[in-house]
């Protein structure tokens, strides 16, 4: 019998499936976020977490081309620094345990998206200025973010050899820390501002209060 | 509001333009960065600790298998196999069982290095690799595919060392100095 699943695809073609079924996935969110109500902070927070996972599993054919770090910088800037760092956290954990591979480097990831999501409620007040988003600065500070995050992440060789390896390894790295770097600039130009648009609608006083304690804090 | 959108037109092509020509050059940044990198790395001189004397300054690829997994030819201590087929002899104190392919010079691509080097031990050490999308990766060595092993753990590979730490790279990506020892063992997680 024929194994239709077993047809070997290009990487380009594997990438163009998965960019495909990506679309499928956001268009159904979109729909599924007109259903909710306005200040539904909660259900946002979920739709968001399943374009996290689904989008860093799919984009997997470019390393560190997803979604992830624009997402937990605009939770941050319109969620606070709480729902940041839930996000952040099962975004990471999710994706490791469905498909990435999970090791000592997801508590890492989980860390370093954190931090991203609490410079972003951090920032909130720079980012959304009179409801609308920056997104020369979004676009900026997503770059610096995803480095940092790469670099940030790097460190979890620590744990199985010496401080020498570092330099070398952060050094190979450098591609993909562009690649991170380039790709966020890509989904803010591309996503951002739509996404801005949802989450305000959900961004309740409460959540402004949120993001206001954090930066207090 | 008309300065957000400007800003977005023309963000948006130059974010896809930008990223394809990073898809594009990436390739040869990599090389480059690659050989950058190896200056980092010392020429540990301790890993030809246990090596013939005669191999100092000259290129070396050891395998060791696993205790309960030995290979049939080379199960008492570890091999020294010359760079022309010749057994040089065996240590025994290594506390580990395998083979080390030595003598070698002027190597500069690990997989060059690796595929010539083990067709030095008579087909005893034959490699056993596919190519993927991030490069070769090493499934047999002397017959041994880790995918068999069983025991604690979730599952087994051939790892990498260079001059006695963690590959970065893969072998097909590895580049090499004089003097560098490469070793492969069975790593499990």
């Amino acid at each position: 019998m024929y194994d239709f699943h077993n047809g070997y695809l290009s990487p380009l073609q594997t990438l163009a499936l998965n960019v495909a079924v990506l679309s499928i996935i956001v268009l159904s969110l979109i729909r599924s976020e007109r259903s909710l109500r306005d200040q539904s902070q909660w259900g946002v927070l979920i739709l968001l977490a399943i374009f996290g996972v689904s989008g860093r599993i799919l984009m997997e054919p470019i390393p560190n081309v997803q979604p992830v770090t624009v997402l937990v910088i605009l939770t941050g800037a319109y969620f606070g620094a709480p729902r940041a760092l839930a996000l952040a956290a099962i975004v990471a954990l999710a994706s490791n345990v469905i498909f990435m591979g999970h090791g000592p480097w997801t508590i890492f990831q989980a860390i370093g998206w954190g931090a991203i999501g609490i410079c972003g409620a951090l920032l909130s007040d720079k980012l959304v200025v009179n409801e609308k988003l920056r997104l020369n600065r979004l676009a900026l500070m997503a770059a610096a973010s995803g480095i940092a995050f790469n670099w940030f992440v790097s460190l979890s060789i620590l744990l199985d050899t010496g401080f020498s390896m570092l330099v070398p390894y952060l050094l190979n790295g450098l591609v993909f820390d562009l690649y991170h770097a380039f790709g966020n600039i890509l989904f803010v130009a591309w996503m951002a501002t739509p996404l801005g648009e949802i989450m305000s609608r959900h961004r309740s006083s409460q959540s402004l209060e949120a993001v206001r304690d954090g930066v207090a804090n | 509001m008309s300065s957000t959108d400007s800003m977005s037109d023309w963000l948006k092509p130059a974010s896809v333009v930008a990223l394809l020509a990073l898809l594009l050059l990436a390739p040869s940044i990599q090389d480059r960065l690659a050989e950058e990198s190896t200056r980092y790395i010392e020429d540990n001189e301790s890993s030809h600790h246990g090596l013939p004397a005669e191999w100092d300054e000259q290129q070396v690829l050891c395998i060791y298998f696993p205790s309960d997994s030995p290979h049939s030819e080379f199960n008492l201590g570890v091999t020294m196999i010359g760079p022309d087929g010749e057994e040089i002899g065996t240590n025994e104190d290594l506390n580990r069982t395998g083979a080390c392919v030595g003598g070698f010079e002027g190597y500069s691509n690990g997989l060059d290095f690796m595929m010539n080097s083990t067709r030095m031990a008579n087909g005893h050490l034959s490699v056993g690799y596919e190519v993927g999308q991030w490069g070769a990766f090493v499934h047999t060595i002397g017959g041994l595919n880790p995918e068999t092993l069983t025991g604690d753990f979730n599952g087994a590979y051939w790892h990498l060392d260079h001059n006695g730490a963690s590959s970065m790279v893969g072998i097909g990506d590895l580049v090499m100095s004089e003097g560098d020892v490469i070793e492969w063992s069975i790593g499990t997680w």
